[in-house]
């Protein structure tokens, strides 16, 4: 018998007749590495939730370490050997303190207390947080706080954690230690690990990965074989690494190269093999022609302070001056804490420079303090998780509260609601739901319809896509472009992802320690590798296998940054 | 704007008076307010502003801080001095003014009363809010009340209640902080307006916190469950709160000033009547 054994599992939330998990048979040994697969709404976190018994199946059963998650005595026992991660990690952390918080388990369970000290102490030095020990909880970042609940599921002596989604709010940092830490327990400790992600970079670390689709097995296999099916993962809204991608789509096109290769070397090795050396073709490239458009927006050496005059005071901004032209999308990016989030509210006047201006079509915007509200009108501001701000009764009046706000026509405002939704992809239905029963992805479109509403001139958005699978983040992108083209907006685009920018943006403005680094179109900017790994960046997996090529010479450019360029690029190569 | 509020007054130290177990300084508490309101006259008061001072000086907390926590009770100390001021009557008035009298027993009573108080306010900040931290003090609260388990009263869910409510203060001022700037952008108007569309203004801020305040608990008693958290029966403790002899000694010294003060309020009088004669 498997560690985990999942027989005929179905599993209905009460009062729908949809099947969550359809009649699902799966097993996952002692010691194993598995990612589950699957897009929003697959059924992948129930999953997660049935294993724990926080859910008890419709129809099937399961049994972990022998032990069946319907039976109330045995279940106490099932999770002191299987623990679980959440994705939000305020949500799952008791104390205010960490160590207290890592005793809470050893606590439940009775132990002495030189017991829980002992586990306590290991669990924190298996996460590396040892020295956090007496650190308020509230104060650590989004990566440690999840290491602080993998170390209070530790600290019980689990077989086995189910990680739901544990990196899907975490920045790119976060996300790598989260990663690291997996591996860690699965390798050293021998902890069987289950990872419930849309990451793909989550999912090739592991040693399996089953794919979750509509409530069934899609797919079970190696990192290899799932990644070499690429139309099929594509079909049901997820995505692959962009090197795989791009081999599959050489060999659609009758450039025969292995499936499912996933990492930068391993693609560079394979195309040296049939690339020609040193005789690459210099080709025309396509120039981009560039009018100097005037500034919809200019930032002009701003300065932000906190907490002057006390020990805690930090320079977030020092002396920036930023123009962005209008009509463009600009793409800023930079580690957490290089002053991104305090530009975004500066420029809509929630927050005061300490010194400097921001001028708006060459006005400044605190000119006049009456005229705020206007402000906020034109320039929108799309916070992180804009779905927690959704309030009333339906979706079409929460998106009306913008324009409410504007002393607008009553018809003026239906018109802009209207509008608004067909951008987002709302429907006529959805408007009229409460915005509390949608969809994570639908409700993270409802907040965002709520500011386009408003019909903002510079639309600034901190990371719209965060959390939402490929599908999904792929919507939202379309949606914004078209408002974009539409009103000849600009767009000021918050984003950790490389490949995110690449696609959309057409200058980028790089942010570190407060201060600008680099800030020029998408060439410029990521034509600049060193610098940019140099402020702990990274750069679309597409630029950097073109960079690996240029290495061994098989290619002399490597301003490539998207899969079709690089796909046109290298089917050149290879015909020649 | 709201980062700014500091809630829990907890300053960390290391004097005798943070060192020293929670439970019995709850105690110690109890008695000092018993010793503070025996006081009756001004030798006894004297002791009582003497050993407030000592307690301030143990503390090693700012003279100014322990200031500070008199501000929230500025009002009811003018309005009690005054009070006592005009209406306490004696012999000879001092001063008389249309229906006013003032007597020099007034005056007396009104210092007497404003001491008692201002030595309440600040006695109890030093030996509890500003020297125990809030989780120190949840644990006293649940250990010294845990005998009432036994006549029915739920004592460990009370203090788990306050040690989860504890730890997501910061949170939920974060989220609210967030809540109202985004609300902000979208044109709400916290500011101007008479009060009952400054109270509707905050209807935009209220449900979101309160649908995020639910889904949070939610998730956070998913999380406990998971953690094999099923009530009090059977939990141990990482944290044992021990109490030193010096902790015995301190409450045997209050105990002591407390039965002290009756025989200081009797032979004061007595001296101060042989004193009037």
């Amino acid at each position: 018998m498997s560690f985990i054994d999942i027989k005929n599992l179905t599993f209905f939330y009460e009062g729908s007749d949809l099947p969550v998990l359809n009649d699902v048979n799966l097993s996952f040994e002692k010691g194993s590495y598995t990612a589950v697969l699957g897009h929003n709404g697959s059924g992948k976190s129930t999953l997660a939730k049935l294993i724990c018994g926080i859910l008890q199946p419709s129809a099937g059963k399961i049994t972990v370490a022998g032990l069946p998650t319907d039976d109330e005595e045995s279940l106490w026992k099932l999770r002191e050997k299987c623990g679980m991660i959440f994705q939000n990690p305020d949500n799952q952390l008791v104390a205010g303190v960490v160590e207290e918080d890592v005793a809470f388990a050893p606590e439940n369970l009775g132990y002495k207390r030189e017991v829980i000290r002992k586990r306590v102490d290991e669990a924190l030095a298996t996460v590396s947080m040892t020295e956090y020990a007496h650190h308020a909880t509230s104060k650590l970042s989004g990566g440690q706080k999840q290491r602080i609940a993998i170390a209070g599921v530790l600290a019980m002596g689990p077989d086995c954690i189910i990680f739901d989604e544990a990196t899907a709010m975490l920045d790119p940092t976060g996300r790598r230690e989260i990663i690291a830490a997996m591996k860690k327990l699965n390798r050293e400790k021998n902890i069987t690990v289950i990872t419930i992600t849309h990451y793909m970079a989550e999912a090739i670390e592991a040693d399996r990965v089953v794919v979750l689709d509509h409530g069934r097995i899609l797919m079970d296999g190696t990192p290899r074989e799932i990644f070499s099916e690429v139309e099929a993962l594509k079909s049901v809204s997820l995505s692959v690494p962009q090197v795989t991608d791009l081999l599959h789509l050489l060999t659609k096109d009758g450039h025969p190269f292995p499936q499912g290769v996933l990492h930068t070397m391993e693609a560079a090795e394979e195309l040296e093999k049939v690339l020609p050396k040193n005789t690459f073709v210099a080709t025309a490239k396509e120039q981009k022609l560039r009018e100097e458009k005037p500034a919809a927006l200019e930032v002009k050496n701003v300065s932000v302070v906190y907490g002057e005059g006390t020990p805690f005071r930090k320079e977030a901004l020092k002396d920036i001056s930023v123009a962005f032209p209008k009509g463009e999308v600009i793409g800023i990016i930079g580690h957490t804490g290089s002053g991104k989030s305090t530009l975004a509210t500066l420029l809509n006047g929630l927050r005061n420079p300490t010194s400097g201006e921001i001028l708006l079509d060459g006005k400044n915007i605190r000119e006049n303090p009456k005229e705020m509200r206007k402000i906020r009108s034109r320039v929108g501001l799309v916070f992180q998780y804009p779905e927690y701000q959704l309030f009333e009764e339906t979706v079409r009046k929460d998106i009306a509260y913008g324009p409410g706000n504007m002393n607008l026509s009553e018809d003026e405002i239906t018109r802009r609601v209207e509008d608004a939704a067909r951008f987002c992809g709302l429907s006529e239905g959805d408007l009229r739901r409460s915005p509390f029963e949608l969809s994570g992805g639908q409700k993270r479109r409802a907040a965002i319809a709520g500011v386009i509403a408003m019909e903002p001139e510079v639309l600034v958005l901190d990371e719209p896509a965060a959390g939402l699978d490929p599908k999904g983040r792929e919507e939202i992108f379309d949606g914004l472009m078209a408002y974009k083209d539409r009103l000849g907006a600009t767009l000021l685009l918050i984003s950790h992802s490389m490949e995110e920018v690449a696609k959309y943006a057409d200058r980028i403005l790089v942010l570190n320690r407060g201060q600008v680094y680099l800030y020029g179109t998408v060439e410029e900017v990521f034509g600049q590798a060193e610098k940019l790994f140099d402020a702990s960046l990274d750069l679309p997996q597409i630029t950097k296998l073109f960079i690996e090529l240029k290495k061994r010479s098989l290619c002399a450019e490597t301003d490539v940054y998207t899969i079709g360029y690089a796909k046109k690029q290298l089917e050149r190569m290879l015909e020649c | 704007m709201l980062k700014d509020v500091t809630l829990g007054q907890f300053f960390p130290g290391n004097s005798f008076l943070h060192k020293a177990d929670p439970r019995i300084k709850l105690v110690v508490l109890v008695v000092y307010m018993v010793f503070v309101l025996l006081a009756q006259n001004a030798l006894s008061l004297a002791l009582v502003l003497g050993v407030t001072l000592a307690l301030a000086f143990i503390s090693r907390i700012r003279f100014s801080v322990v200031m500070r926590s008199l501000k929230p009770v500025i009002f009811i100390l003018m309005f009690t001095g005054l009070i006592n001021l005009f209406f306490t009557t004696g012999e000879t008035p001092l001063v008389e003014w249309w229906i006013f009298k003032i007597y020099p027993e007034g005056i007396l009573t009104a210092i007497f009363m404003m001491i008692r108080l201002v030595c309440l306010v600040a006695g109890s900040s030093l030996l509890l809010s500003y020297t125990t931290s809030p989780l120190a003090l949840t644990d006293a609260i649940e250990s010294l009340f845990g005998p009432l388990r036994k006549i029915g009263v739920p004592v460990h869910e009370f203090a788990m209640m306050m040690t989860i409510a504890l730890r997501f203060i910061p949170t939920l001022i974060e989220e609210t902080d967030k809540i109202i700037s985004a609300q902000k952008a979208r044109g709400a108007d916290f500011e101007d307006g008479g009060l009952l569309k400054k109270a509707k203004a905050l209807i935009p801020v209220l449900i979101p916190l309160f649908v995020s305040a639910f889904r949070r608990a939610d998730e956070l008693a998913e999380a406990m469950e998971c953690r094999c958290y099923r009530g009090g029966e059977g939990r141990t403790k990482l944290k044992v709160m021990k109490s030193r002899g010096v902790d015995y000694l301190f409450l045997l010294l209050m105990i002591g000033l407390c039965v002290a003060v009756p025989f200081i309020n009797h032979y004061l009088s007595f001296t101060l009547g042989v004193f009037a004669l």
